[in-house]
């Protein structure tokens, strides 16, 4: 028991470096003092810079003091998460599928499943949303802009889910399946009721740190003109010709949205910490 | 389910052959197993006897010969396949318990998803074998609550709930502390007992002598010896399996 906290609590550093001594202690202690005052120099340089340039001048900054500025923002940012949510589950169905295909062990489907996990995640997301935008519609197909958006990203973000979601099935120890197939289960059924389930449980926190990079691609919604935070944004900027200060408040909102995500990445991974120690006490080998 | 010819072996290898790669891990094996009967597979480590063990099952293909189960040929894939699983339990050396699942469900998910039982039957007879096993009260935990040897008992119990022809036992103690592996074999004894027909890969001598009607002795992928217990360790006949005797013997 007492390992194990003690394990618990070795962070990336203790892992990577061992404990310093008086001397390093002292150098890191000079290091960090002088690494403040650059960081406090270079803060207030861009402050200076800002104020001499009038970025700082009401007239930036009064707009944000009227509710309908704020609600204006809010729906942008309402249109951000409901397509980063949407374009999300798709992603993580279709990954699912991508990668049973590709384990399934029925040759020509892996090889199409696997041709499609590379595909969509070596394409830039900006192609995927020009295919949808400019090439899908000379086909007669008429998609509003939520899809025209929600469909590329899901689609760019499947490819690494499912790579995210196959590595998973490969830290699933491989007694696990041999037990389901020695009871008599067929080796499809043995991987969705006992592969996949804990394939998924041990990769959570990974898919949720991927939903970042979903709410990032998002970003490109000015491309099909749906109205996300920072296209929102860009309204308020010609408005009132404010664009530092708008792009700073948006800049904020996304960074704060993001640090939440990761805290629940983080809340994740120490909910399934647990099944860490038994695939550990299960393989004593 | 055919072959129920109550004659036949429950079990039966002819002239089993193995590579991986280079190196033959089986050698013309032979070996019949019938009704009720416990053999026990003893030989240094790396001699092929777990290979053995998992060819029965077809957790290993083989490259030639024969398996026969109640003299019928091991099927090679399919519903088939998975039928005659079903009917030979197996006990791994890391357990193997299903980890996202509480005990019961363990037990349970074989009857329920594979011969189609309720779930009310299953639980009712799954609690009956952890009973049996002596890991009732920790029905509800999930395996890694619960010591090696509880979950070993709680795999063998699992294997049960099949109602298996036969056993097979890929060295059930080895993962085990000391001080655990008693309680495992005493459920094989007991399993024993009852006329279970058992395949045993073991390190266990003194279990062997106890319980087996056989013990076959390999090394290097060959059965080099396969007789009575007492016969076998007292009198052993080949240089080999008086070596490897010598050497567990040493202290």
């Amino acid at each position: 028991m007492s390992v194990n906290t003690r394990s618990a609590q070795l962070s990336m550093r203790d892992a990577l470096y061992e404990e310093p001594g008086p001397k390093t202690r002292r150098r890191i202690r000079i290091g960090t003092g002088i690494a403040a005052l650059l960081l406090a120099a270079l803060l207030a340089l861009v402050v200076y810079q800002f104020w001499a340039t009038g970025q700082l001048d009401p007239q930036y900054w009064l707009f944000f003091t009227q509710p309908t500025t704020w609600g204006f923002l809010f729906s942008g940012f309402l249109g951000t998460l409901s397509v980063s949510l949407s374009a999300a589950a798709i992603a993580l169905v279709l990954a699912l599928l991508l990668m049973l295909g590709r384990i399934s062990g029925i040759r020509p489907l892996a090889v199409v499943c696997r041709i499609l996990t590379d595909f969509f995640r070596g394409v830039p997301s900006l192609l995927l949303i020009y295919f949808f935008f400019l090439v899908v519609p000379q086909y007669g197909i008429k998609l509003p802009a939520f899809w025209m958006l929600t469909a590329p990203v899901a689609l760019a973000a499947s490819g690494v889910l499912a790579e995210v979601l196959r590595a998973g099935v490969n830290a699933v120890p491989r007694g696990q399946m041999e037990a389901a197939l020695s009871i008599g289960m067929r080796p499809f059924r043995a991987r969705m009721l006992i592969v996949v389930p804990q394939a998924i449980r041990f990769v959570i926190p990974s898919l949720i740190s991927q939903l970042v990079v979903v709410v990032k691609d998002t970003t490109l919604a000015y491309v099909v003109s749906y109205p996300d935070l920072l296209q929102n944004a860009r309204v308020l900027i010609t408005n009132y010709d404010a664009l530092v200060s708008t792009y700073f408040v948006a800049a904020i909102i996304y960074i704060l949205l993001n640090y939440a995500i990761n805290q629940l990445a983080v809340l994740a991974s120490k909910k399934t910490g647990s099944t860490r120690v038994d695939r550990m006490t299960q393989n004593p080998t | 389910m055919p072959g129920t010819d109550t004659a036949a072996p429950v079990i039966e290898m002819r002239h089993v052959n193995k590579t991986f790669g280079n190196l033959q891990v089986l050698k013309d094996i032979n070996l019949s197993v019938q009704t009720g009967e416990v053999v026990v597979v003893i030989g240094p480590s790396g001699s092929g006897k777990s290979t053995l063990c998992r060819t029965i099952n077809r957790l290993e293909s083989i490259d030639s010969g024969e398996i026969l189960i109640s003299g019928e040929p091991l099927p090679e894939e399919g519903s088939e396949l998975a039928a005659v699983r079903a009917e030979l339990g197996m006990v791994f050396q890391s357990f193997n318990l299903f980890a996202h699942m509480d005990i019961l469900k363990n037990v349970t998910i074989g009857p329920t998803e594979v011969l189609g039982m309720s779930r009310e039957d299953a639980e009712r007879e799954a609690m009956e074998l952890l009973e049996r096993v002596g890991v009732a009260s920790q029905a509800k935990k999930v395996p890694a609550q619960l010591s090696g040897g509880q979950q070993q008992r709680v795999a063998i119990a699992r294997s049960l709930a099949m109602h298996p022809r036969a056993m097979l036992f890929d060295e059930p103690t080895s993962a085990l502390d000391p001080e655990m592996i008693n309680e495992v074999l005493d459920v094989m004894v007991n399993l024993a007992s009852q006329g279970m027909t058992m395949i045993v890969v073991t390190h266990e001598m003194n279990f062997a002598r106890r319980v087996a009607d056989r013990v076959v002795f390999m090394a290097d992928g060959e059965i080099l010896e396969e007789g009575a217990p007492e016969e076998f360790f007292e009198h052993p006949k080949t240089d080999r399996a008086r070596e490897f005797l010598d050497s567990i013997r040493g202290h």
